[in-house]
């Protein structure tokens, strides 16, 4: 039986385990993960479990990888795969020899050297003791500030203001999630967060963060000084590669093939550390509970032999207020956009098109179109944009057959 | 002690669709895959979003709100994020009426 190791404790390395021995494998299989708890959800993190609402969710329940036999390392960080001897360091001195090994070491937020970022009171997201900490801060009538207005900008934006604090969040773009839904779309979620009383000021970015000890106010590039009891940064991710050492090549996260491996045989990278070479959209790095969730099925598969091309379209969530957000495909630019419902009235689906390829598909409050575009997104489909249109269309009769 | 509970009407769920019925503090869900009945609890075991509001493909229903796949025949959690199965239950057409077999 050959060794499995998988360097990485969150959603996609935990996934990986488990899809092994519900697969049969029987082998050695050792999970790494820095964080001492055992892998967990982290979309709670800036939604139900920072309101208070939701305890931890747990991806296996914590006595599972005892029962399965998956041995477990938390708490100790791997630092650096060895391919030539085909052994994982950990901190500490443990050696690990494997014969496939599984990165998914993820993302960590991305850092500037703003000065005071440092303080006490300047908080950041990715990890539970983070909640943690903005959750014990987050008592009502208090004021914060936020930098950034991506997912975690707004849905913090959305989980504060639910609390019932004062919110002030300083994006560099034009609109929240411009980036990501462009200015249309972007202007949807604005009105939305400025409909429950969030404070946006666009097109300035943080400068330094000021306080006699503790945070006491951002001050912007545009010279305005914002003041609050505490700061939340959100501007982004960046992949956790440091592990691949010398041995595997890094460019913008690890790069994998179609079917999850890296540059060297059995060694894979899932998750939001993996640059994939997706069949429909190119490389392609991906920083959502869902990728992470089915390329660690995948993945997990593939070492045993499946050979499995990972093709799926991409698909995440959010919620913010009683909005129910979605969005499934990928597209940097669109020549085309088709509206379902009502942007006014918080219940369409947006389809973003070039030259007629149906590439991503966004919906606010109405549960089936974006999941049902999935299929025709893989499918690199033309769809027609009168069916699009219609809010009565069930997608799915567009689906391509099955087999 | 099991009982046939009547939840609906004979005939009232149509090939490839699912309907959802309450009883007592439960909500089960009856799908029709290929003319076979199939009832399950219709709570998803991740987050408790309705299952019935999701698509049925086949056996399969995949829950609206975060995309885990169960089988409506075991019960089974297909795909994540839910883990833990869902709890079936015997179904049948009698009498013109829609019945569970359920614990009283």
């Amino acid at each position: 039986m050959p060794d499995f190791v998988i360097v990485g404790g969150g959603l996609a390395g935990a996934t990986a385990a488990a899809t092994l021995r519900d697969r049969g494998f029987d082998g050695r299989v050792v999970l790494i993960g820095e964080e001492p708890m055992p892998p967990y959800e982290r979309p709670p993190l800036s939604k139900e479990y920072l309101r208070g609402e939701s305890d931890h969710r747990f991806v296996r329940p914590e006595g599972w990888y005892e029962e399965n036999r998956i041995e477990t390392r938390f708490g100790v960080r791997a630092e650096r795969l060895d391919v030539s001897e085909r052994v994982v360091e950990l901190a500490g001195g443990e050696r690990l020899r494997f014969d496939q090994a599984l990165i998914a070491t993820g993302s960590r937020n991305r850092r500037f050297p703003w000065p005071g970022l440092d303080l006490p009171g300047v908080h950041d997201l990715r990890f539970a003791p983070d909640a943690d900490a903005i959750r014990e801060a987050a008592t009502a009538g208090r004021k914060a500030v936020l930098v950034g207005m991506g997912f975690i900008g707004a849905e913090v934006a959305a989980s504060l203001r639910m609390l019932g604090l004062d919110v002030t969040v300083v994006e560099f773009t034009s609109t929240p999630l411009e980036r990501v839904l462009g200015p249309e779309l972007g202007r949807a979620i604005e009105a939305l967060h400025r409909d429950h009383g969030v404070e946006m000021i666009f097109r300035d970015a943080a400068e330094r963060f000021e306080g006699d000890g503790r945070f006491e106010a951002l001050i912007t590039r545009e010279g305005r000084r914002i003041e609050g009891d505490f700061a939340v940064v959100g501007v982004g991710v960046e992949p956790v590669t440091e592990v691949a050492g010398d041995g595997v090549p890094i460019d913008n996260g690890i790069p994998v093939d179609a079917t999850l491996r890296t540059a060297v045989e059995g060694v894979w990278a899932v998750g939001d550390v993996a640059r994939h070479d997706h069949p429909v959209f190119g490389p392609i790095r991906v920083e959502h509970f869902d990728n992470a969730l089915k390329m660690g099925e995948v993945a997990a598969g593939n070492m045993l032999g499946e050979g499995a091309v990972f093709d799926d379209a991409h698909w995440f969530w959010s919620d913010q207020y009683d909005a129910q957000i979605q969005m499934s495909g990928f597209a940097t630019d669109w020549d085309d956009m088709v509206v379902r419902g009502s942007i006014e009235e918080r219940s369409f689906s947006a389809f973003l098109l070039k030259e007629g390829q149906l590439l991503s598909a966004f919906s606010m409050n109405r549960k089936f179109d974006v999941r049902r575009a999935m299929p025709l997104i893989a499918a690199r489909a033309h769809p027609d944009r009168e069916l699009l249109a219609d809010p009565g269309f069930d997608l799915r009769r567009l689906h391509p057959p099955k087999g | 002690m099991a009982d046939w509970v009547k939840v609906g009407s004979a005939g009232e769920v149509g090939d490839g669709e699912v309907s959802s019925y309450s009883f007592g503090d439960r909500q089960i869900s009856v799908a029709n895959v290929e003319g076979d009945l199939h009832a399950f609890d219709d709570v998803c075991t991740h987050q408790q979003c309705s299952l019935a509001e999701g698509d049925l493909d086949g056996a399969i229903i995949e829950c609206p709100c975060h995309g885990s796949r169960f089988d409506v025949i075991t019960g089974e959690a297909v795909t994540g994020p839910a883990t833990e199965p869902v709890d079936v239950f015997e179904v049948r057409e009698q009498d013109g009426e829609l019945q569970v077999l359920m614990d009283a």
